[in-house]
């Protein structure tokens, strides 16, 4: 009966589907794994710098730096989006570019020159669908994003602020919070809101008499583009793991629908068959009924 | 007083080395500075050069290219943005950098001075790889 030969076809093609979601699932796991260690391991720079700068602000330093003030105007923008080159992660790709739209809505009431940098096809593509044609496009960050190519970025960052010609970043990106949380956020990085971080510290072991060199002051003016470098980098670590979670979880969920799929389908394959079996056999009894 | 000094070099990327020293020099923004177990607590910007390390195993060297020290007690931190095993240099690529940059037309003072930064940093580069 050709029905029951129908749902053969499907069931091969949903076995087909199960077999690389499930693929997919196990090679985001792993990394998801790789991506958490380099995110681990970064997080030791940054804790590194906290504490350093904790120590500058004990030497009676007030914390002045051309990152660190709010420019008097507003107009030069820049936005930074960072979306995945691939699809089938979920709702991840969707989360960011949900706080891109009103984001170029508000600069377009504010009038602000908005410079739109992309990081990953998927938010190109997406923008391309809405009509805007990002200034910039970053496809080379997969799941290992490079301190080097990260720091071009931040470099010119620096330099645009320093000289006036951006007024403020924000990133739109995917924050790690936890292994079974991460938020897509749109954060302001420059101007540097603070440098601290907010990790609690014991002020009795602080309290060390450092010597200076060359003086505060100076590492203080070394010291902030580097917090701004190590920020921005951070916050694509985050990016990259929160993707191979958001892959991870998406393709667990696929794997099992296309398990529910194929037992509801085997099922009906079954009885599709058994009715088949059961009519063949009743035209026989009848074909005989009739001979008598 | 302490006998070892604990040194750690933090790069954004990675903890490169976590290893206890018996001695250490690396450079600082103004020239070279060593230090042995004892030192007084500093903290200090780096300049590139060369960072070589006394071990019980032996000497070994590295390149670091600027970033911060934090010396506390026996613990040395240094927190550079790259930090390469002496053996590891791309001699190739250092060459090719210098050239580039002897090339380069610097016309202001910030040009200027990033161009002979970069210079430097190739130079030492190659002086390191023998």
């Amino acid at each position: 009966m050709a029905k029951a030969r129908a749902i053969i076809k499907r069931l091969k093609a949903v076995k087909n589907i199960r077999k690389i979601t499930r693929t997919m699932e196990l090679i985001a796991t792993a990394r998801f794994k790789k991506a958490m260690d380099r995110a681990t391991e970064a997080a030791a720079y940054t804790r590194k710098i906290a504490e350093i700068v904790a120590d500058l602000s004990k030497a009676d330093l007030s914390f002045s730096h051309p990152l660190l003030t709010q420019p008097a105007e507003q107009k030069k923008t820049v936005l930074l989006v960072m979306t995945s080159n691939r699809g089938l992660c979920g709702g991840y790709n969707a989360g960011v570019l949900r706080h891109v739209m009103p984001r170029l809505k508000e600069s377009k009431a504010n009038c602000e020159e908005l410079t739109l940098e992309v990081a990953g096809k998927r938010g190109q593509a997406f923008l391309k669908f809405q009509g805007v044609e990002p200034d910039r496009f970053y496809g080379g960050f997969e799941d290992k994003p490079g301190f080097d190519e990260v720091d071009e970025i931040a470099q010119r960052y620096i330099d645009g602020f320093v000289k006036g010609e951006i007024h403020r970043v924000d990133v739109a990106y995917t924050e790690f919070l936890s292994s079974a949380r991460q938020q897509a956020v749109l954060k302001t990085l420059l101007p540097l809101g603070k440098l601290d971080s907010d990790e609690g510290e014991d002020e009795s072991s602080r309290a060390v008499d450092y010597e200076f060199l060359p003086s505060p002051e100076d590492i203080l003016e070394e010291i902030v583009p580097a917090a701004f470098k190590a920020q921005l980098f951070k916050c694509f670590l985050d990016a990259a793991v929160s993707e191979q979670i958001a892959r991870m979880v998406a393709m667990k969920g696929a794997t099992e629908n296309a398990g529910e799929m194929i037992s509801t389908l085997s099922m009906q394959y079954n009885r599709a068959r058994q009715s088949q079996i059961t009519s063949e056999l009743s035209e026989i009894i009848g074909g005989a009924a009739a001979l008598e | 007083m302490a006998k070892e000094l604990q040194l750690v070099v933090v790069t954004p990327e990675t903890t490169l080395l976590d290893e206890p020293v018996s001695g250490l020099r690396f450079p600082l923004f103004d020239g070279q500075i060593g230090v042995l177990p004892g030192r007084a607590p500093l903290v200090g910007r780096l300049g590139c050069g060369e960072l070589s390390v006394t071990t019980t195993a032996g000497p070994r060297s590295f390149f670091v290219d600027g970033g911060f020290v934090q010396i506390t007690g026996a613990t040395v931190t240094l927190l550079t943005a790259r930090c390469v095993a002496a053996a590891d240099i791309d001699r190739d690529a250092a060459a090719k950098g210098l050239k580039e940059a002897q090339a380069r037309q610097a016309i202001t003072d910030d040009a200027i001075e990033a161009r002979f930064r970069d210079q430097e940093r190739s130079r030492k580069m190659l002086a390191l790889k023998k």
